[in-house]
């Protein structure tokens, strides 16, 4: 869809596998990572107390952080929604909760194993700590998990239902689920990025504060397109300086993105990849979308980002491509000048 | 009324009162209660009642005539069978969404959770059933179901636990409302699952006896299972392709207690909040609300601040209201959307359904419908779901 109105991401945020919170990954990214790797996480104990510290699961001291990170530099205090994406949700406690369920039989169960195993205990705990009684959901829809949330984000902004809306991706691994994952051929596979955690926060706003970092000016997420539907849905975009791809090395899918972009632009539009540094997971779209913010605010691309193409040198409107196995979505951004 | 009402043209229900809309109508009307003991999960639980959906897997893989080698989720079979008949009664087909397509939202918390509780140990130790790895999130138990009709260029799956369905609903409305969808089948569905009646149990919110919502003696809730689907779409829309429009949807809320990750505010806050938005967004007044399909879970906690926000919207007159989780049990993920057929089938058969099991109300409670009430005709009717991490929502129905 293309909103109505102009639609600002004025703040993002990430904790990932490269440094977190800062854009470090921009110049000295770390690069070569295969197989299973964590997130770095900043020092917690800045973000909340020692207790909560412990009692929290990863994934949720990371959505705090990047959350309570996003709503400083946005300025807004106190959003209109809070819209959080996960494919796994807190697989964590999921799997130690599951672990004794399986080994030990239906007793002497942890209730909060359980009570922070669902996914929506992450945007729920957001509104808690902000006493933020706005409208609240969370989506899972596997690898279109951010896609889907950002969509309903930018359609209530549209329609003025809302003025603001915090949107995270969150998604946490562990070793199990990693083995689980690769088993199933979603990783592991030779040549293939990295697994990826994820922790990114957007503040989307229909104003553009003071420092925005680009507008959306269009969102589309497709169910079993076909060249006919992703040309109705892309023809109307202009013109596009960059594409941003989520390319990880699997030979399906990105072949799948090479024949996607194909029927989209000139030859010589520039591709970009972002998850040979970020990785890999369900909610990795948003790492590519975070990307996409910081390259057209500052105009700057790291040379292992370069797939194809020449490197521009003024961004005036980058294309984020997210292709999944059944869906594909296309998020279009472009610079502010104020 | 809204200048181009969106309007529902189909739906298909399926819970323990009954596999089909049919069945489940000819339930509500004798106020009888689906509730049971446990006969297909594989729980040594079985103090506790359920509302089971009478089948196995394999008997609704029958139904649906799925191939033998079929890789299929207890949650997504349900889907299936509820899509199924939503899709017929609304006379679905590519036809209908030439414009900007046709939509699925399902919400669902549990996803695939029935295989991998059965088989997470198998996981870990081979490749003997690893084709359910990829079952097991909540994406792909839509996907799973959506895959049954050929006809979507667009899928969702809000998870906010027991308002997921509700959720899928509203974010329908917004795809309507926005013109990025000609139609939308909205709704969820949620099997039982090991995992969260166990997760319930440690919460100690299950009732070892029928779940009584709003009464005094109440002692939790009684888990259930199923799905529901609603076909949604603008007015001039249903008429151009020449179907009944059933009723209005006509308001919808949805805030955040904020309050706690499993119980609800004293004074129901993120409740009141979301009933408010719905009657305020249909421009109408509480006392225009002719029955609520509340939440009632039949725990100490919720039924209380439900009432304190029925309370503080409805002051002294708060209209009929009843649970029928007293007759599906708490169908979780899929409540939404089951509640919400319910009530459409009661605005639209002039009866409003029993709160099953009640008794002696809470000191300056409510008192619930206790048995149908029939021939009781009501123009706008409230459904409301609650979620844990207090994510509440409400949806307005408004007879045509």
């Amino acid at each position: 869809m293309k909103p109505a109105i102009p639609i600002y991401i004025t703040a993002a945020s990430q904790i990932s596998i490269q440094e977190p919170l800062c854009d470090k990954w921009m110049s000295e990214p770390r690069i070569g990572l295969s197989g299973y790797n964590e997130a770095i996480d900043p020092a917690f104990k800045e973000w909340m107390s020692p207790g909560e510290a412990r009692r929290l699961g990863k994934i949720m001291k990371r959505a705090v952080v990047t959350s309570t990170e996003c709503m400083k530099a946005s300025g807004v205090t106190m959003p209109d929604a809070i819209i959080t994406a996960t494919g796994l949700g807190c697989v964590k406690n999921t799997e130690l909760f599951l672990t004794d369920l399986c080994t030990q039989g239906e007793s002497l169960l942890k209730p909060t194993q359980f009570m922070q195993s669902t996914h929506n205990t992450i945007g729920s705990l957001i509104a808690i700590l902000n006493k933020c009684h706005g409208y609240n959901v969370t989506y899972a829809q596997g690898d279109m998990s951010t896609d889907v949330a950002l969509l309903d984000a930018v359609t209530q902004l549209s329609l003025g239902d809302i003025s603001t809306a915090l949107v995270g991706a969150h998604d946490e691994m562990t070793p199990n689920y990693y083995t689980l994952l690769k088993r199933s051929g979603y990783y592991g596979v030779e040549s293939m990025v990295s697994s990826a955690e994820v922790a990114v926060s957007f503040m989307l706003s229909t104003q553009h504060g003071k420092h925005p970092l680009c507008t959306i000016d269009s969102i589309s997420v497709l169910h079993k397109p076909t060249v006919e539907s992703i040309r109705t849905c892309t023809e109307k975009f202009g013109q596009i300086d960059c594409i941003i791809a989520g390319y990880n090395g699997k030979c399906d899918y990105d072949s799948k993105y090479d024949d996607i972009i194909s029927h989209l632009t000139d030859d010589d539009t520039p591709v970009l990849q972002y998850k040979n540094l970020f990785g890999e997971s369900m909610t990795a779209s948003a790492l590519g979308l975070y990307a996409a913010s910081r390259i057209i605010s500052t105009d700057k691309i790291h040379d292992s980002m370069l797939r194809s193409g020449r490197k521009p040198s003024n961004i005036n409107s980058i294309l984020v491509i997210n292709s999944s196995g059944n869906d594909v979505s296309f998020i279009k951004l472009s610079k502010v000048s104020l | 009324m809204q200048e181009d009402p969106i309007v529902i043209t189909g739906y298909g229900i399926l819970s323990a009162l009954g596999n089909d809309h049919t069945a489940t109508l000819s339930a509500l009307t004798r106020g009888v209660s689906g509730i049971a003991d446990i006969r297909h999960l594989a729980t040594s639980h079985t103090e506790f009642p359920v509302g089971e959906v009478k089948m196995s897997n394999e008997e609704m893989e029958h139904l649906l005539s799925l191939p033998d080698n079929s890789v299929t989720t207890r949650t997504a079979l349900m889907g299936m069978i509820a899509l199924d008949r939503a899709v017929d009664m609304a006379r679905l087909d590519h036809s209908a969404g030439t414009q900007n397509g046709i939509a699925f939202i399902s919400g669902t918390t549990v996803g695939g959770m029935d295989r991998s509780e059965q088989h997470y140990l198998d996981f870990l130790s081979g490749d003997d059933f690893k084709q359910y790895i990829s079952t097991h999130d909540c994406g792909a138990c839509s996907e799973m179901i959506a895959s049954r009709h050929d006809i979507f260029n667009f899928v969702a799956t809000p998870s906010t636990a027991c308002s997921s369905a509700a959720n899928a609903i509203i974010l329908g409305a917004r795809m309507l409302l926005s013109e990025q969808s000609d139609v939308v089948v909205a709704g969820g569905s949620e099997c039982i699952t090991k995992f969260h009646l166990n997760g319930f149990n440690t919460l100690m919110i299950l009732d070892r006896e029928q779940c009584r919502p709003f009464d005094r003696d109440r002692a939790g809730l009684n888990l259930g299972e199923g799905a529901a689907y609603v076909v949604m779409e603008r007015l001039s829309h249903a008429i151009k392709r020449g179907v009944t429009p059933i009723i209005e949807l006509a308001g919808w809320g949805n805030a955040c207690d904020a309050f706690h990750q499993t119980a609800s505010s004293d004074d129901g806050e993120g409740a009141y909040l979301a009933m408010k938005q719905a009657v305020d967004q249909a421009g109408i007044s509480p006392g225009d609300v002719g029955y609520i399909n509340a939440h009632g879970t039949g725990t100490p906690n919720n039924d209380i601040s439900e009432t304190h926000a029925m309370q503080r919207l409805f002051g002294n007159n708060v209209p009929p209201v009843s649970s029928t989780k007293s007759s599906t049990g708490h169908t979780t993920s899929a409540s939404g959307a089951i509640e919400s057929v319910i009530t459409i089938m009661a605005v639209t058969n002039d009866f409003l359904p029993a709160n099953v099991g009640f008794n002696t109300p809470i000191e300056g409670g409510i008192s619930p419908v206790e048995t149908p009430l029939m021939n009781k005709r009501v123009n706008y009717a409230l459904c409301n779901s609650f979620g844990f991490g207090g994510n509440d929502s409400s949806l307005l129905f408004k007879r045509l």
